[in-house]
């Protein structure tokens, strides 16, 4: 379309109103985290600070176990994004690649699984994790203690499982062209090589796409590691957060910092990889 | 090449995704459907009720707030979030400089975590030391407790969720308006037709399989509002805000009433899998996503 100059104006008032409206937030929260304690207290109404305090950062970083909730965070999330993706494209190879006895219905009960939200699997989940055979006290037939529930394994395995990742990546092969099999069929490759030498370097784009939906997936997750953890070891800075919260109800310039640092990784990932955010959030939606 | 070996080949390739979405998804599905019909506390082995727990659901006042706060919550943000989305995708395929500033801003956001939009807004909205209240004593309006009134805890948890969800509702949309080719515009402009009837003889019509995919999955999200909640009010004050998943939350992990909570999931599933049909049924398999 070719605007007017009225329409161009009008355009760019409107969308530069919801973009205030989008970020003034979090800007707010930036200078208020800027802010010293004494200016806070007297309550003074402007937005931007006196003096800055970048040293409420180093502050509010000591005032909970941080490094810890940033371990907890940074080891479940690597192991479930690498683990999620080798297994994705694992399932989505054979399903579009290869033709096995039970393929088509395999797949179709996985497609199922699009439909289901994990906030109804949550109590079901919660009772296989608990019993796990011979982990965390339990016997052999998965009672008497807590099995995975508060370990690292209740935030990990549940998240290498996913339909969605499984039929992205069936989709993204599938569009590969035959003669790629056909090559390596002729050299006398088996599929095993087949993936690992062929398809596995050409998958760049689906890693990228499917790796940022589960980093954000893992990395924001709230729900999982409030229900499967309670011990403040196993914290994650989702969780830290919110109980860093509970016991500095007052200090808002040091919950920001907080918050702002929790979000950093986040923030830096979007503005590297603002593409495939884009694309997963579009694909994102299947899953609902 | 070892043929026995490369049959079995596609069978190891699947298996641990297999593996994992039957004991982690579709058997903890059936689980949950049979123990909806059960007493549960996690102490004993469940006890068959048969339907008593939904028969309780269908009486329980506080459930029943649940489900008119969680319909309040859809209403008030799925279609606002998608006006909002479709008026910026609109505005954003208009040849503009900083386009791509502007798009990355608006779902700045939706990329953060629950949790700090959450904190964001506690202190946003803190009755005594929050900009919001301060800037309306400036105007001479008298601030509230938003998030601790009953009258509107509701309502800043839904101004909350358009605020987060609208990007997502651009991206989408954006991503369906520039699916639309060239030269159908092209075409209209020759006839003589105006940006607005563009977009209504246009846009709009070839949007509409995007507008209801959008509006789907917006609905399904919805069902699922928990974590703002939790963080925000805690359901509270007296129920107020209260959403199905939070009292899933609380019957299961608080009260450990399992069987009691697992049919308010199973409610839950029920209308999410009738949503997805409804999608299936309205023929919106082609989303233009690819």
């Amino acid at each position: 379309m070719n605007p007017t100059r009225t329409e161009r104006l009008t355009a760019y008032l409107i969308l530069l109103l919801v973009t205030v409206l989008a970020i003034l937030p979090l800007l707010m929260t930036f200078f208020t985290s800027m802010k010293g304690d004494e200016e806070f207290a007297a309550g003074a109404a402007r937005l931007l600070p006196d003096a800055w305090h970048p040293s409420n950062y180093l502050r509010a970083l000591q005032m909970a176990e941080w490094g810890l909730f940033f371990k907890n965070s940074i080891l479940v999330t690597a192991s479930a994004v690498i683990g999620s993706l080798v297994f994705n494209a694992m399932a989505g190879f054979a399903f579009a690649r290869i033709r096995f006895k039970g393929g088509s219905v395999l797949f179709l009960l996985l497609l199922i699984g699009l439909m289901i939200p994990a906030q109804v699997t949550v109590i079901p989940q919660f009772l296989v994790l608990k019993s796990i055979p011979l982990f965390g006290g339990n016997d052999l037939f998965g009672h008497g203690g807590n099995g995975w529930l508060d370990s690292y394994y209740a935030l990990i395995v549940p998240e290498l499982s996913g339909a969605f990742g499984v039929f992205m990546a069936r989709q993204f092969y599938l569009q590969m062209p035959r003669g790629l099999d056909e090559a390596a069929y002729i050299d006398g490759a088996g599929y095993a090589r087949l993936f690992v030498l062929i398809y596995l370097p050409l998958s760049g784009p689906l890693m990228a796409t499917l790796g940022i939906f589960k980093f954000v997936g893992v990395w924001n997750d709230f729900f999982h590691p409030l229900i499967y953890t309670n011990s403040p070891s196993m914290r994650t800075i989702q969780l830290g957060l919110q109980v860093f919260r509970g016991e500095n109800q007052v200090q808002y310039n040091l919950l920001m910092a907080a918050t702002l640092l929790v979000s950093v990784p986040i923030l830096v990932m979007f503005l590297l990889f603002q593409k495939q955010f884009i694309r997963s959030a579009i694909s994102s939606s299947v899953k609902g | 090449m070892n043929k026995g070996w490369n049959r079995i080949v596609p069978y190891l390739l699947i298996a641990p995704s297999m593996l994992l979405f039957l004991v982690f998804v579709l058997i903890p599905v059936i689980r949950i459907i049979y123990l909806s019909f059960t007493d549960y506390t996690m102490l004993q082995p469940p006890v068959w009720t048969g339907g008593a727990n939904y028969m309780k659901l269908a009486h329980d006042p506080v459930f029943g707030r649940a489900v008119a706060n969680t319909a309040w919550y859809w209403l008030g943000t799925v279609l606002p979030s998608m006006v909002i989305g479709l008026v910026l995708a609109a505005l954003l395929t208009v040849r503009l400089k900083g386009l791509a500033a502007f798009r990355a801003l608006i779902y700045l956001p939706g990329v953060l975590s629950s949790v700090a939009v959450a904190m964001t807004w506690l202190w946003l909205l803190d009755p005594l030391k929050g900009p919001v209240n301060r800037v309306l004593s400036l105007l001479g309006i008298a601030g509230k407790n938003w998030l601790q009134s009953p009258d509107t805890s509701l309502g800043s948890v839904i101004v909350i969720g358009v605020w987060t969800g609208m990007g997502f509702a651009m991206i989408v949309l954006l991503g369906g308006i520039q699916s639309i080719p060239d030269s159908l515009y092209e075409a209209a402009a020759l006839d003589g037709a105006s940006g607005i009837s563009q977009f209504t003889r246009i846009t709009l019509p070839l949007l509409q399989p995007i507008l209801l995919f959008l509006f789907i999955v917006s609905t399904i999200r919805s069902f699922q509002v928990f974590d703002l909640v939790y963080i925000l009010t805690g359901g509270g004050p007296a129920n107020s805000s209260t959403t199905i998943v939070t009292q899933i939350v609380g019957a299961s992990f608080q009260d450990y009433r399992m069987g009691y909570a697992s049919a308010m999931a199973v409610v839950l599933l029920a209308a999410t899998m009738a949503i997805t049909l409804l999608q299936y049924k309205l023929g919106s398999r082609n989303t233009g996503m690819e």
